[in-house]
């Protein structure tokens, strides 16, 4: 588990009674969550339930129908909030696929946005910061001439991963980081997880359904069930819960519990 | 949206298209309004030149060379023993610059490089590359549209004056080895009642259809629906509107410029 101080009334962002629908079908119901400074919040929830959706949020890649979004004080969920460019400095995120660019090598895709928004840096600065981002994602210097299509699932999200953080942002988003890898590169992830919040000391939220990784990465967890919060909570409090729900879930079971 | 009645489908149907044409505007001015930031991408626009143009030069040069030697050959079958050889090469130039030459080339290239633009936005934004262009706080019209957009307004004109030659070429061959019109003839033919505005006329159509191909194949990318079968479908629907919208700007075209 991680081992950073949280301030409890420090609140870096918060959703306010967030309601999406796509066309005739409601995604979000109302959605309320406060995430502290410094923290790992996991939100957890069954595919489909629009745990990635309330990520787009974050980032303002969606605009809510009805609610609001807070991002460290700025609210970036209404029309009149053009400067986007802002407040994205200080996210990244770790898209589920990795999203990394194809047409670029892996040095110029974490390269990319910083030489974009620092074009005070030189060449040579610019590969130092590359080859720095790599390290803290455990990878050799040598792998910045890679294609995006030499690597494997977990090598992408690992590149993912320090792209994300080359503009040193203070919040980390994670679309299911762990999805469609096997156990022990999962694991590795999570260590990255963890590693980004001890090194960095980031704030970061993980949308996942591996309980797994959830457990192992997660400050507190909060589930996601028909586009509503149920359940907020540190990991023994999940793991002890008498939620119906938040039990058949953290267990994998087909059935709730109280319909056996 | 349930639909209640026929004339409630026409209604939703007739909003939907309306919409679609208030997207391809704004993607038009979105990248418009990036253009000042051209020159920080250079190396984006020269890598989209060579893939647009400089790639589509070996299948224009077979359709420009076989259409130059299949309209000079109809024009000397219609003017046999009827009028003078020399106005065969007059109508071939007429033609090819006026119509064959940036019709053929802005269709080839809606078939070749329209579909591919929008395969590639298309695969992009299933792949989540525009978010993560947004993310990092990149703008997509600066770093996708506008060195695309470049790309297509300069290297469909220049591809259809090379067409233009590639064809009065193919023109010139079969007059000499087929029909028994000598260069001279030819050449003097095609300087005959020459003006340079059919020339001209010609480049400014092929600017329009450019500007064309690359907001159609732009639009049907970033709005491909998921899947290879989303991909497929906006990539045969970039082929199919460019083409339509490339033969009703002709028209209009045609009717301002002459």
């Amino acid at each position: 588990m991680p081992n950073v101080e949280i301030n409890a009334d420090d609140v870096m962002i918060q959703l306010k009674g967030l309601k999406k629908s796509f066309g005739k079908q409601a995604v979000l119901l109302d959605v309320n969550l406060d995430i502290r400074r410094g923290e790992t919040m996991v939100i957890i929830g069954q595919s489909g339930s629009g745990k990635s959706v309330i990520l787009k949020h974050m980032v303002g890649l969606l605009q809510p129908d009805e609610g609001e979004v807070t991002v460290d004080g700025i609210t970036i969920s209404t029309p009149k909030f053009f400067d986007t460019r802002t407040i994205r400095r200080k996210m990244g995120m770790l898209f589920q696929m990795g999203a990394l660019f194809d047409s670029m090598d892996t040095g110029e895709n974490i390269a990319f946005a910083l030489r974009e928004h620092h074009p005070e840096l030189s060449e040579e600065e610019i590969q130092k910061v590359v080859t720095e981002k790599l390290k803290l994602i455990n990878l050799v210097p040598e792998f910045r001439s890679k294609m995006p299509s030499e690597l494997s699932g977990g090598m992408r999200k690992r590149v993912a991963l320090a792209r994300a953080i080359a503009l040193s942002p203070e919040i980390l988003l994670y679309d299911e980081p762990t999805t469609g890898l096997d156990p022990i590169t999962s694991d590795v992830i999570n260590d990255l997880i963890l590693d980004m919040q001890r090194k960095l000391k980031m704030t970061s939220v993980v949308v996942t359904h591996d309980m797994v990784s959830a457990f192992k990465v997660a400050d507190r967890i909060a589930m996601l069930y028909k586009g509503r919060i149920i359940e907020v909570g540190t990991v023994d409090e999940i793991k002890n819960t008498d939620n119906p729900f938040v039990r058949q879930f953290i267990l994998g079971q087909r059935k709730i519990p109280t319909e056996e | 949206m349930k639909i209640l009645s026929p004339v409630h489908y026409i209604g939703f149907k007739t909003f939907e298209k309306i919409s679609a044409v208030g997207e391809v505007f704004c993607i038009l001015g979105r990248t418009l309004k990036a253009l000042p930031h051209a020159h920080k991408n250079t190396d984006l626009i020269v890598k989209q030149m060579v893939s647009i143009g400089v790639s589509s030069i070996p299948l224009l040069f077979v359709t420009s060379i076989f259409t130059g030697m299949v309209a000079t050959i109809q024009a000397e079958f219609q003017f046999r023993d009827l009028v003078p050889d020399k106005f065969v090469g007059t109508a071939a130039c007429k033609m090819i610059l006026i119509e064959l030459g940036p019709i053929l080339t802005a269709l080839v290239l809606a078939g070749r490089v329209g579909s591919a633009l929008a395969a590639e936005i298309g695969s992009m934004r299933e792949k989540e590359e525009l978010d993560a262009y947004t993310v990092l706080g990149l703008d997509t019209y600066r770093y996708l549209a506008l060195p695309r957009f470049i790309a297509f307004v300069t290297m469909v004109p220049s591809l259809t004056i090379i067409s233009n030659c590639l064809a009065l070429i193919g023109g010139w061959i079969v007059c000499v080895l087929a029909l028994d019109i000598t260069s001279y003839t030819y050449y003097t033919g095609m300087q005959y009642l020459f003006q340079p505005m059919e020339l001209w006329a010609g480049v400014i159509k092929s600017f329009v259809f450019g500007v064309i191909i690359f907001v159609l194949g732009y639009y049907h990318g970033v709005n491909a629906g998921s899947g290879a079968r989303g991909v497929g479908m906006a990539t045969m629907n970039v082929v199919v509107a460019s083409c339509l919208m490339i033969l009703i700007a002709d028209f209009a075209l045609a009717a301002i410029l002459f």
